[in-house]
């Protein structure tokens, strides 16, 4: 742990606070132009295509104005020109977790990777810097035709079906950092589950920033093909310096007729990383897609899961809790268009905000004009811990359909009295008492994790609310 | 610097990021559609106080015209504030009251347009325990008119306070700045079915402990109708309530529109809150949207919360009412009215309430004849 004082005073009690020793075999010089676009493109040897779309995307960036909306006064503090596009520090992605370089393999062993691949999942990608530096999945799935690999060699060896659903549902043109992502994206997963096939245990990928002032832009697209399912979990963490980095990941998910994707998150960077991550899926027919969203980390999180509900009877639903500590600011949501007749959706947002931390939640629903019978249902908490600490609730709803049912309610509150007496007067420390609440509170969400995230996240909080009373 | 300088300074047009300006850009609401003008062919509307049955009002009120002292108001948008301050800078009233001013007759504020384009400011300024009702009807058949009503409700007052457009199509741009007294109530209500373009902008803060504060609406929109409500209420010291409650009805190709903010800042401890948004779409083309938000910076709060709901008619309750041998259009207008008399109901007293469900009633006639 060689944090500065500077540094842990920003991120307090943060566990993957550690660093390794920058060891890498290509790293850029810090800042972006047309040529890092290129250089990263020939790097990865991509189709003419590909690099087409990434200087198109580099140009929409440079001349797209930052958002006028959000933390606007923390957005104005990125400096892209410090940031470092991209760092490879391993020579391959491995399938063999002793092939894998030694200091890398302990990073992810302290973070329990491997361990959990071997007890609970179906596949693994781990990915360290720019690339993904291991990857394996079951071979069953793989006979039944799965795909799932990192998104360059699914690039290299599926290139029209990436072509045909890249940027089908994100376009470069969507927001200045889905076009920044589009110019300089490296690794992220890729994956195809052919009609019919159901992944029964989840499949997940690692996210690990190690260097200072680094970039991470990786893109994840998912496509379930007809009556097919699939959950996806991620997760993610940085070590603790005292200069910033940047995390502007893309997700697409495509949800043909009948499918199911559940996309978990658990975000946990370090306090000195900015998180903007643009997150959207389009479901089909009868198809459902789930965001399960957690917000532990980062400095700046501008975060919100979309579904477009194209096709009849489809369904949504986003489930996110988000945890706003000492300098951090999650300003996360959800936004969900209801563009198709019989679709239903459901939004529920969990936020707590501590030690003048700052919890947003911003939402957008839709329902258009031809959409029949839809509806939706919203429900916003948030917890405020103390004097120093705020919350917001922006939620937008449009409806243009008069056959629409559609509830939004929020509230805004303390912990109650009552409750921690209760806990106390069974034994239970106010600081375990606190603990066990706001565990409680995350509860809806905490119960849609597989249970290792879940136990995970619970000690996570508990981490968080020490030295919270008194 | 004068209130069209400072106007005319605001170089860049609102931002549409920004949600008050989100469905109905300024340009939209401007007399001439030409932002980076003052027009000066602004008249005066006629204005008149009397009782609501007609008789003269009592001793201890009065409408002058003339500028008041400043006061704190809430935070104001700087674009239609001082707009409309430029454009009625002739026609600025005040209406006083004396210091334990109470009367059971309601007060009636009549501004009667004059012409094509019309301004006028009020100041309320409401003296120390006051007890009334207040109904302001803005009448006639303008192609645009502005409403400026700031001031203050003075310490323990109790004043129920209601706006009601019945402007014939046009335009109508209305700003409320209004803080509270030390333990004042003030129930504000706005009952619109007129003009065919609102864009009003309802800021009130509660600056003073004890404070009490109600915003009702009850909107009816219909045919072309376009209403934009952005409500904002300011928590600025401990132990203020606050409760809005909105419900609009939209039929035809009409669309409502209400944004709420719900500030409470750091040291309102004791804060209650809560903003309610209801939209009853009646018609396929009719379109609502609604933004709540809440921005919370103290944690020591009896309760913060908003919610909002949008549907179309229940079709158990019209199944009910067609049973019992309603017609389907007075069933409708039945229920219509039931889901509007519900704020209508808490704006006023009985003899209020009657003045208004009359009015309501024969603007749910002319809904059905169109």
């Amino acid at each position: 742990m060689e944090a500065s004082q500077e540094a842990r005073d920003a991120v307090g009690d943060y566990k993957a606070g550690w660093h390794d020793t920058e060891n890498s075999t290509i790293r850029f010089d810090s800042g972006l132009s047309e040529k890092v676009v290129r250089d990263i493109s020939e790097l990865k040897k991509e189709p003419k295509w590909m690099t087409d779309i990434r200087i198109k995307a580099y140009k929409h960036f440079v001349n797209r104005p930052m958002p006028t909306w959000g933390n606007m006064s923390m957005l104005k503090q990125i400096d892209f020109n410090k940031v470092c596009y991209y760092l490879r520090s391993s020579d391959a992605t491995e399938n063999d977790w002793d092939d894998v370089p030694e200091e890398i393999r302990n990073t992810f062993d302290k973070l329990g990777i491997p361990d959990a691949e071997q007890k609970w999942l179906s596949g693994v990608t781990a990915q360290y810097e720019s690339e993904a530096v291991y990857h394996s999945i079951r071979e069953d799935l793989v006979e039944q035709g799965v795909i799932f690999l990192d998104m360059d060699s699914g690039l290299r060896e599926y290139p029209d079906l990436v072509k045909k659903w890249f940027c089908s549902v994100v376009p470069f043109s969507d927001n200045k950092f889905s076009a920044l992502n589009t110019a300089v994206w490296s690794g992220g997963s890729f994956i195809y589950v052919p009609k019919g096939v159901h992944v029964e245990m989840p499949v997940q990928a690692y996210f690990r920033i190690n260097a200072k002032n680094m970039g991470q832009f990786e893109r994840t697209l998912i496509i379930a093909d007809e009556g097919s399912s699939i959950h996806y979990v991620e997760g993610c963490t940085a070590p603790t310096y005292s200069t910033d980095s940047l995390h502007s990941a893309v997700v697409e998910l495509i949800a043909l007729p009948g499918s199911h994707i559940r996309y978990s998150t658990v975000q946990n960077w370090s306090a000195n990383v900015y998180n903007l991550v643009t997150k959207r899926g389009i479901a089909h027919e009868k198809s459902k897609i789930e965001w399960v969203d957690g917000n532990i980390g980062s400095k700046l999180t501008m975060k919100y899961p979309s579904v477009i509900l194209k096709g009849e009877g489809s369904h949504a639903e986003v489930i996110s809790v988000a945890y706003s500590g000492k300098g951090q600011h999650q300003d996360a949501g959800a936004k969900i268009h209801h563009l198709a007749s019989n679709t239903t959706s459901k939004i529920l947002s969990k936020s707590i905000s501590k030690d003048g931390g700052r919890g947003s939640y911003r939402g957008m629903v839709t329902v258009s004009k031809k959409a029949e019978n839809c509806k939706l249902n919203i429900v916003c908490d948030a917890l405020i811990l103390d004097e120093k600490s705020r919350s917001d609730t922006y939620p937008t709803m449009e409806v243009s359909n008069s056959t629409a049912k559609c509830e939004h309610e929020a509230s805004v509150s303390k912990v109650s009295d009552d409750q921690l007496f209760y806990l106390m007067s069974r034994g239970h420390s106010e600081e375990e008492a606190l603990a066990l609440i706001v565990n409680g509170f995350f509860e809806p969400f905490t119960r849609e994790l597989p249970m290792e995230y879940a136990v995970e996240l619970n000690k996570l909080m508990a981490l968080e609310m020490e030295g919270s009373i008194g | 610097m004068n209130a069209e300088n400072k106007y005319l300074e605001v170089s860049e047009l609102p931002n549409r990021a920004d949600h008050l300006w989100r469905y109905t850009p300024w340009k939209k609401v401007h007399p001439t559609g030409n932002v980076n003008t003052v027009p000066k062919e602004i008249t005066e509307p006629k204005i008149k106080l009397l009782n609501l049955d007609g008789t003269m009002v009592p001793p201890g009120i009065e409408l002058t015209k003339g500028v008041a002292k400043e006061i704190k108001l809430p935070d104001s948008d700087v674009v239609s504030t001082n707009f409309l301050k430029a454009v009625s800078s002739n026609s600025n009233w005040i209406l006083k009251t004396k210091s334990n001013f109470n009367t059971k007759n309601p007060i009636l504020i009549e501004i009667e347009t004059n012409g094509e384009n019309n301004a006028i400011q009020l100041t309320l300024d409401i003296g120390l325990s006051n007890e009334f009702e207040i109904v302001t009807i803005i009448k006639g058949k303008p192609n645009w008119m502005g409403l400026l009503r700031t001031g203050m409700i003075g310490d323990g007052s109790n004043i129920n306070d209601m706006t009601v457009g019945l402007q014939e199509g046009g335009t109508l741009l209305r700003v409320d700045g209004i803080s509270l007294g030390r333990d004042a109530q003030f129930r504000t209500g706005t009952v619109s079915s007129g003009s065919e373009r609102t864009k009003a902008d309802l800021r009130y803060r509660m600056g003073q402990k004890g404070s009490d504060l109600r915003v009702l609406g009850s909107i009816l929109s219909r045919d072309s109708m376009h209403l934009d409500y952005h409500i904002e209420i300011q928590h600025d010291a401990p132990q203020t309530f606050s409760r809005l409650a909105w419900h609009a009805a939209c039929g035809g190709r009409s669309r409502t529109i209400g944004t709420g903010m719900l500030k409470v800042a750091n040291g309102s401890k004791g804060a209650d809150a809560s903003q309610n948004f209801h939209n009853l779409l009646l018609s396929k083309n009719a379109e609502a949207d609604g933004i709540p938000e809440l921005e919370v910076l103290e944690n020591e709060v009896v309760g913060c919360g908003h919610g909002i709901a949008n549907g179309p008619i229940d079709e158990d309750q019209l199944f009910y009412l067609h049973a019992r041998g309603f017609a389907p259009k007075d069933a409708e207008s039945a229920l219509i009215a039931a889901f509007l008399n519900s704020t209508l109901s808490k704006m006023g007293s009985t003899q209020v309430h009657d003045w208004l469900s009359r009015m309501l009633s024969s603007e749910l006639k002319n809904m059905n004849s169109s």
